[in-house]
């Protein structure tokens, strides 16, 4: 968007929003809470395909946005010496020792897992480790990628009437029917000392009583599934054979031609005789339309942007690391790279939850349970465990390659 | 942009699989959404992270600066145990998918006995095939390379099978594998046998029913100091431009020859860097080696569980041996002689 639509925007957004229940002066077609009485941007009625390309092609390159607030700070030499320097750490440490938990009190009344208006749960912040190997109980062999969750913690959380849709900034704009209905929770991973960090972002995590978080990220969520800030989230926030959709930004490659961005296939090389034509693209044009087509595959760069991949299995979960061992070896991303994870919103992996059998609602307390330890490695059903002994196949049944044959067959032959 | 040719097959000319294997060497300066290596271990091990009511950072305390001493880890346990090595690459390595990696290796070597073995050795491996007779698959073969590292450890036999040359190439850790058994352990003068596709037959023929060759105990590994001639018109790569001790090369025409000196790069043995660059911090082999060793100690205390489940009744007194034949034998003769 250009910066005076912007800036127009924002100032119109910020103020305060009608009251609807109270208000009979508004049409009937306002839609949900975040009706804007502004002519000229309703115009703008834009279909939800045309929203996502608009969004991709602008924004993916942005990394922050204006109304945030400023995160860096600090960094500068304040020529401290040595001692101090250990003396500062045990102060940084004892203020978040000291602090009271929000916890003290309790967690959050617990929402009930339903169906009909359906549950989202909150997603969790995972570092992404590397790929390893993996048999099923067939003896085949696939890949996993291990995903770390480090120091999760949910920050703070924002019920839905306190959200504006129309101004927050997605790259991935929300489903249009869940407008007004689902709040927004943000979690962060990895913490940190606050002198890196400006005074303003360190009161973001006031309220969570947490130390001052490296990455936050923010998820959408039913009422139902609110958690109280401050409370730790584990990789056991997930169920072994459960499927997850997984986001990361994608490994940068750089500025990269149309062969190794799109796969083309250029022209042959110059043992044929190939006169500058070896890596190129092509003709550009189309027939008889005298432009060329917006959506036209060029060179350009390639990576550094937001990838969803949908339908992961979990085939593992370790509880002493927190690691998950995520279905494939192409989740995006580099090593050591950040990963939204949330469950899958398929539709066929949506079904399978239901009012008995579902994740840990809202997330996975450990009080919960205290009587079992949980074990340090848990298991899909149908992944082979390498303390299991070795797969002999046996009960596999093989169809013979010929049919047997009738006996009239045979005694025809016969004769 | 750190992008490179994977470097797997060193004898690799062909432009193609060039352009296919690229291997994603370090991150990219303009790269979002990572942290740094050394940042992910500072995190695992913060105290702010253990503070917050159990959050999810390592169990375990922080590892000791003390030295390890470093005479104790075999400097040749990296040729014993190269699949516990983890690839050299700094942007393909974490300590904690290595040990989670080193832990289902060492639940699989409890299962199943994994020799010790070279590239140069003679293997049979018998693993469970559905469509085989007796649902098991017998090979046995020469053992030409071992690639890839940790779980994806694998192998390639060779062997003449009626005429046609046969390899095959079986994963370390596969589950399927039944038994992996050394008939003839040796190593050769080179790393990579692939020269042998373009050797005579009989450098590569072995008998299925080859019996194990038993070395004596305290022997260590035999080395095979074979010159195998290559004889075949068309060869697979140009032998003559890689450093291989095992072949003897035909006479070659000089162009041939002159160009083997251009491409030959003989200050590879003073390369301190690529020496550097192809292996890990010693460190990080000690904390390795020091797995191993708990696991055999693990494996011999498994070993006699096991056995102790397993009772063997026998239904008459075991028949004394010849040595206890021998004994009793001698003893009597002592006696009668003192």
């Amino acid at each position: 968007m250009n910066r005076a639509l912007q800036t127009v925007c924002t100032r119109l957004f910020t103020r305060p929003l009608l009251n609807l229940s109270s208000s009979s002066i508004l049409p009937s077609t306002a839609v949900g809470i975040n009706f804007i009485p502004c002519a000229w941007i309703r115009r703008e009625k834009l279909t939800d395909q045309q929203m996502r390309l608009r969004y991709k092609k602008l924004h993916w390159h942005k990394f922050y946005d204006d109304k945030w607030v400023q995160r860096r700070g600090g960094g500068w030499d304040e020529k401290i010496t040595p001692e101090n320097v250990s003396f500062m750490q045990e102060i940084v440490y004892e203020t978040y020792a000291n602090k009271d938990s929000p916890l003290k009190d309790g967690p959050w009344q617990r929402g009930k897992f339903t169906i009909d208006p359906e549950t989202i749960r909150t997603g969790v912040l995972g570092l992404k480790l590397g790929t390893l190997p993996q048999w099923d109980k067939r003896g085949r062999k696939f890949y996993v990628t291990l995903v770390q969750i480090i120091d999760n913690h949910v920050i703070n959380y924002t019920p839905p009437e306190m959200i504006n849709f129309r101004t927050l900034f997605t790259t991935r704009p929300l489903r249009r029917d869940l407008h007004g209905k689902v709040g927004m929770l943000v979690v962060g991973a990895l913490s940190c000392d606050p002198r890196k960090f400006t005074r303003g972002y360190n009161g973001l995590f006031e309220q969570a009583g947490v130390p001052p978080k490296r990455k936050l990220t923010r998820f959408f969520i039913t009422p139902n599934s609110a958690i109280k800030p401050g409370t730790p989230l584990y990789a056991t926030h997930f169920r072994c054979g459960d499927y997850v959709d997984v986001q990361a930004r994608s490994i940068d490659y750089g500025f990269q031609g149309v062969m190794r961005r799109y796969g083309f296939r250029g022209g042959p090389s110059d043992k044929y005789g190939s006169t500058k034509f070896h890596r190129k693209r092509g003709t550009i044009g189309s027939g008889r339309k005298h432009k060329v087509l917006p959506g036209t595959r060029m060179a350009g760069f390639m990576g550094n942007k937001l990838v969803m991949m949908k339908g992961l299995k979990i085939w593992r979960i370790n509880t002493k690391y927190n690691v998950l061992y995520l279905m494939g070896p192409s989740v995006p991303g580099p090593n050591h790279g950040y990963i939204r994870i949330q469950d899958s919103t398929l539709y066929e992996r949506k079904k399978m939850f239901t009012e008995t059998n579902h994740p840990p609602f809202p997330t996975y307390y450990p009080d919960d349970n205290k009587s079992k330890s949980l074990d340090e490695e848990l298991f899909a059903d149908d992944i082979y465990r390498f303390d299991q002994p070795t797969l002999t196949l046996d009960d596999i049944q093989v169809a013979p390659l010929t049919a047997p044959r009738t006996a009239a067959k045979t005694a025809q032959k016969k004769k | 942009m750190a992008l490179s040719f994977s470097t797997t097959n060193k004898f690799l000319l062909n432009n193609q699989q060039i352009l296919r294997s690229v291997l994603i060497l370090s991150v990219r300066y303009k790269q979002r959404g990572h942290i740094a290596d050394h940042l992910v271990e500072h995190h695992r091990q913060s105290a702010l992270g253990k503070l917050k009511n159990g959050a999810a950072v390592d169990a375990f305390p922080p590892k000791d600066d003390t030295t390890k001493d470093l005479r104790t880890t075999p400097h040749d346990f990296k040729y014993v145990y190269p699949d516990f090595l983890p690839n050299p690459i700094p942007y393909l390595r974490d300590r904690i998918l290595e040990k989670l990696e080193r832990k289902d290796m060492f639940r699989r070597r409890q299962q199943i006995d994994i020799p010790e073995f070279y590239v140069g050795s003679i293997l049979a491996v018998t693993s469970a095939d559905p469509y085989a007779p007796n649902r098991r698959h017998r090979f046995v073969g020469i053992c030409i390379q071992r690639e890839r590292h940790g779980l994806k450890h694998q192998f390639t036999l060779r062997n003449i099978v009626d005429g046609l040359g046969v390899e095959i190439s079986y994963e370390l850790y596969n589950p399927t594998i039944t038994k992996i058994e050394v008939l003839k352990l040796e190593r050769r003068l080179d790393e990579n046998l692939a020269y042998l596709r373009d050797a005579p037959p009989e450098y590569c023929t072995f008998p299925f029913d080859m019996e194990p060759v038993k070395l004596p105990p305290g022997a260590g590994v035999p080395l095979n100091t074979i010159q195998v001639p290559i004889t075949s018109t068309h060869w697979q790569y140009k032998w003559e431009r890689h450093d291989l001790k095992g072949i003897l090369l035909p006479s070659l025409p000089r162009s041939v020859r002159k160009a083997a000196e251009r491409f030959g790069e003989p200050w590879r043995q003073w390369d301190i860097m690529r020496q550097y660059r192809t292996e890990i911090h010693d460190d990080d082999k000690a904390e390795i080696y020091e797995d191993i060793e708990k696991h055999k100690e693990d494996l011999a205390q498994y070993r006699i569980d096991s056995k102790e489940n397993v009772k063997i009744t026998r239904a008459r007194p075991k028949a004394a041996g010849r040595k206890a034949i021998l004994d009793n034998s001698n003893r009597s003769n002592m006696s009668t002689s003192k």
